[in-house]
């Protein structure tokens, strides 16, 4: 699949709507892990934020390119009526046959011989679907995820579903862009808009503590965007 | 994946009472934990959650208040709010699905919070005992659980366990050659007052006497004490090793019921020591202190004694010696100094022309002197004295004051002291002062008269403060107008509520830098002892002895006593070591704590002990 298609295969999903997009893909997709998530309805786009379940999902990778670089781990916690829930918590390093580059490791911690212990891909991305059916995710800065679960979903089952995600860069770029005033591009960084809002330090670059890191600052910018409680879905949709 | 959480872990790992739980357990519990965010003005718990649970707060700042609206606590970062839990399992079951708290709980700033659920927390219960302890206790019972592990720690931590014996021993050994007789030996113990001597053969000790070898194996016998001593010495002579700890010495000595034990180096004799001088070793250096202050002829030796007072304080409390055990030391030493500046000072000028005594107040009369505090002190004097004997005594309290001045105990800032004429005075005076502060009192005037109420003889005729003491108890016991005016005094000082972050939190909500110890803690509870002890007619002036005696009285109940015990050594306790600290380090020592230096586990047992002191001042506050 060359990088055309799979721009064109977004645009299709998102003039389509995800929803559309999930019945279409429900019909053609293998049985196992795919099938199941797509048979999941996913919610509607008018549904209060409050009442929505998200699942916020973090990724370490060895680079940037989703064609080229892999997966090294995968972490997610569930975010329902407004809470997060340390009992659903996962975290699993994969095991990929890349060698990895020393200026990674020290990035995330991960060294060769722990992601010897990790398990294959197939079985982390599974995991992820099962968790993720029925769910919208919640990611800081979607490219990443966005495109290496993408690119996942092809290498495993030859088909993608479109993922209805909310970015909380996405949501504090909006902000500020609304102020028309310049800002530094670094003011968006996960660890930067955590400070912004007095959330405490943390360990930033383990895809787990990443993912409850997103989740905690999107309860904190919902907290001053949704104060009445009746900001629906489409508003923070990517 | 436990490790994954483990930065979460880390820090309920700081909170007591989680700190005690195993690495395994907690990573479980990290694992039950739920996030909310709450925004600033909303109250907890958070909507939409209806069964009881355990918050920590991890950002933000927590407001509990009473029904009627008044302050209970502030909360910050990594401290517990119970007010939703609930620690009967049985009545969680029964209650079911909603949980009412008695506290309004609301957010003072946006709150990230972690929660877990209650049914966990009795479930870790019940292999942890410590953490459903911690929740069904009340103040009271675990500030009781905290000093008797206070307590054994101290048996345990004392110096026997780890001191070597050689900081036990006396040196040299009093000795006599096996060839002198059992008489020479005997005058030899007498001339030198030791009750034990080593027997020597060339130089080599091969025995040991003692003055009760002397009784049961001599005179009781009818053998001639122109014998030599060898005959009465024992001979198979115990002995142990300088480097090994004093406890082991005491042990050796009990099992084999022996009052002397020979101190080696390199097997040759280097002192002895005695069961004596391992039981009272703490007291030993009191006791040792007021020996040298008594043979102090000059008041320059005096000041330089003086000296050594921080020393002892800090060794004290480095042993683990409770602050009444530190207070009674130091009083007792200023009791000395005190002694023998009036014994000088009788030399000086001659002997008094009547009977008097020298009063200690305040503090050291209490016994609850520390190292550096100043004096309150007075004078009775028998009524058969002239206007013109007045001359002897101020000489003698200016001299005596003075002299404490330079050995560092400073002038009194209210001259509360002998050179004031004022409380220079004969009985009948001073009993009319008392009627005077029983019969018509005012609160102002028993502010600076209470120090008055704690009256100790330190020299001289007992019985005249004695006679005194006893009409006043007749009368304080009687008058309620007078109790009800020293208790509106006493309720002046509040202890405070707890701590918000690195602040101490009055009951006003407001927040200070510093925690003084002794206003808003300890002074409240020597308030309270000194009400007991005036409506009860207590003679004691002792703070803790002063409630003991009260306790089981209409004033206080055998429970509430022991609490405020406990409360009160608590808080002796923190002083004390605080205080350690600053002596070792040079400085004067204070009362005032920073946040900063008081432990989570303290600040909790902080926060018990002024709940005790708050309840029995509230229960002071509505007896009248």
């Amino acid at each position: 699949m060359t990088s055309t298609t799979l721009a064109n295969s977004n645009i299709f999903g998102w003039l389509l709507g995800y929803e559309a997009k999930r019945k279409q893909l429900l019909k053609k997709a293998p049985e196992g892990a795919l099938r199941d998530y797509l048979s999941v309805p996913l919610p509607d786009i008018n549904t209060l934020i409050d009442k929505v379940e998200i699942l916020a999902v973090d990724f370490e990778t060895t680079g940037l390119n989703a064609k080229q670089d892999k997966l090294l781990s995968v972490g997610f916690v569930t975010l329902k009526k407004q809470q997060i829930s340390l009992k659903t918590s996962y975290h699993q390093i994969i095991k990929t046959k890349a060698q990895l580059e020393e200026s990674n490791v020290i990035i995330h911690h991960i060294t060769d011989s722990q992601k010897e212990q990790g398990q294959a891909l197939a079985i982390v991305v599974e995991e992820l679907l099962k968790a993720l059916a029925g769910k919208v995710m919640l990611v800081h800065f979607a490219r990443i995820e966005k495109q290496f679960l993408t690119e996942a979903c092809y290498e495993l089952y030859g088909m993608a579903p479109s993922f209805p995600m909310i970015d909380t860069l996405v949501l504090a770029k909006r902000r500020l862009d609304k102020r028309d005033v310049s800002y530094d591009p670094s003011e968006l960084r996960l660890t930067n808009l955590r400070r912004k809002f007095q959330l405490p330090e943390h360990h930033a670059h383990n895809a787990l503590y990443d993912a409850i890191a997103t989740a905690e600052l999107f309860m904190a910018q919902m907290s001053k965007a949704n104060k009445d409680g009746k900001t629906p879905l489409k508003d923070v949709l990517l | 994946m436990d490790t994954e959480l483990s930065e979460i872990s880390t820090f309920i790992h700081s909170i007591p009472p989680f700190d005690s739980l195993p690495k395994q357990v907690l990573a479980q519990l990290v694992r039950e934990l739920n996030i909310n965010y709450v925004r600033k003005g909303d109250d907890l718990p958070p909507k939409g959650i209806n069964e009881p649970r355990l918050y920590i707060l991890r950002k933000g700042a927590i407001s509990c208040l009473s029904p009627d609206g008044e302050l209970v606590s502030r909360l910050g970062e990594g401290d517990l709010c119970d007010a939703f839990y609930h620690s009967d399992a049985s009545a969680l079951s029964n209650s079911q699905s909603t949980v009412t708290s008695q506290l309004n709980v609301h957010t003072d700033e946006d709150c990230l919070i972690y929660s877990v659920e209650a049914s966990v927390l009795h479930e870790i219960g019940k292999r942890f005992p410590s953490i459903s302890d911690y929740f069904s206790q009340n103040s009271a019972q675990r500030l009781k659980t905290k000093m008797s592990q206070v307590n054994e720690e101290a048996i345990l931590s004392s110096t026997l366990m780890n001191t070597s014996v050689s900081n036990f021993y006396q040196s040299p050994v009093a000795s006599i050659d096996a060839e002198q007789t059992i008489q020479q030996a005997a005058v030899q113990m007498t001339e030198q007052g030791y009750s034990c001597l080593v027997v020597l053969e060339h130089e080599n000790p091969v025995g040991i006497v003692t003055d009760k070898d002397i009784r049961r194996r001599c005179v009781a016998e009818g053998l001639a004490t122109s014998e030599v001593i060898s005959e009465i010495m024992t001979r198979d002579m115990c002995t142990i090793d300088a480097k090994s700890n004093a406890y082991d010495a005491l042990m050796m000595m009990t099992a084999k019921h022996i009052h002397h034990l020979p101190v080696t180096k390199h097997d040759n004799l280097v002192g002895m020591v005695t069961v004596t001088d391992l039981i009272n070793n703490e007291g030993h250096n009191a006791i040792n202190l007021s020996g040298i202050i008594n043979k102090a002829n000059t008041l320059s030796e005096l000041k330089e004694i003086s000296h050594l007072l921080p020393k002892l304080q800090i060794r004290l409390a480095k042993l683990g010696s409770s602050a009444d055990h530190v207070g009674k030391s130091v009083s007792a030493i200023t009791m000395a100094f005190t002694k023998r500046l009036i014994e000088m000072a009788e030399y000086k000028f001659g002997q008094a022309p009547v009977p008097y005594a020298w009063l200690a107040a305040g503090s050291q009369a209490r016994q609850e002197q520390l190292a550096h505090s100043d004096q309150d002190n007075a004078i009775i004097i028998c009524d058969s004295m002239k206007p013109y004997d007045d001359a002897w005594f101020e000489s003698l309290a200016t001299f005596v004051c003075d002299g404490l001045a330079e050995c560092g105990f400073i002038y009194c800032p209210g001259d509360i002291m002998a050179t004031n004429p004022k409380w220079r005075q004969p009985q009948k005076i001073w009993h009319n002062y008392f009627t005077g502060w029983v019969e018509t009192p005012s609160p102002k005037a028993l502010l600076n008269s209470s120090v008055f109420f704690d009256l100790e003889t330190i020299y001289g005729d007992v019985s005249l403060l004695n006679k005194v003491r006893k009409q006043l108890l007749i009368k304080t016991q009687k008058s309620t107008l007078f109790i009800a005016h020293l208790s509106k005094n006493a309720l002046n000082l509040r202890p405070p509520l707890g701590f918000f972050r690195d602040f101490v939190l009055k009951q006003n909500g407001k927040h200070k830098a510093t925690l003084d110890l002794k206003h808003n803690g300890i002074a409240p509870v020597v308030d309270l002892a000194r009400i007991y002890a005036l409506a009860e007619g207590i003679s004691s002036v002792n703070t803790i002895e002063r409630i003991q005696q009260a306790a089981g009285t209409p004033s206080l109940t055998k429970a509430s006593a022991e609490n405020l015990i406990d409360a009160y050594e608590f808080l002796g306790m923190l002083r004390v070591e605080h205080q350690a600290k600053e002596l070792a380090r040079g400085e004067s020592p204070d009362n005032y704590l920073s946040p900063k230096e008081i432990s989570k586990l303290e600040r909790e047992h902080l926060k018990d002990a002024f709940k005790v002191i708050k309840s029995l001042q509230d229960a002071r506050q509505s007896s009248y």
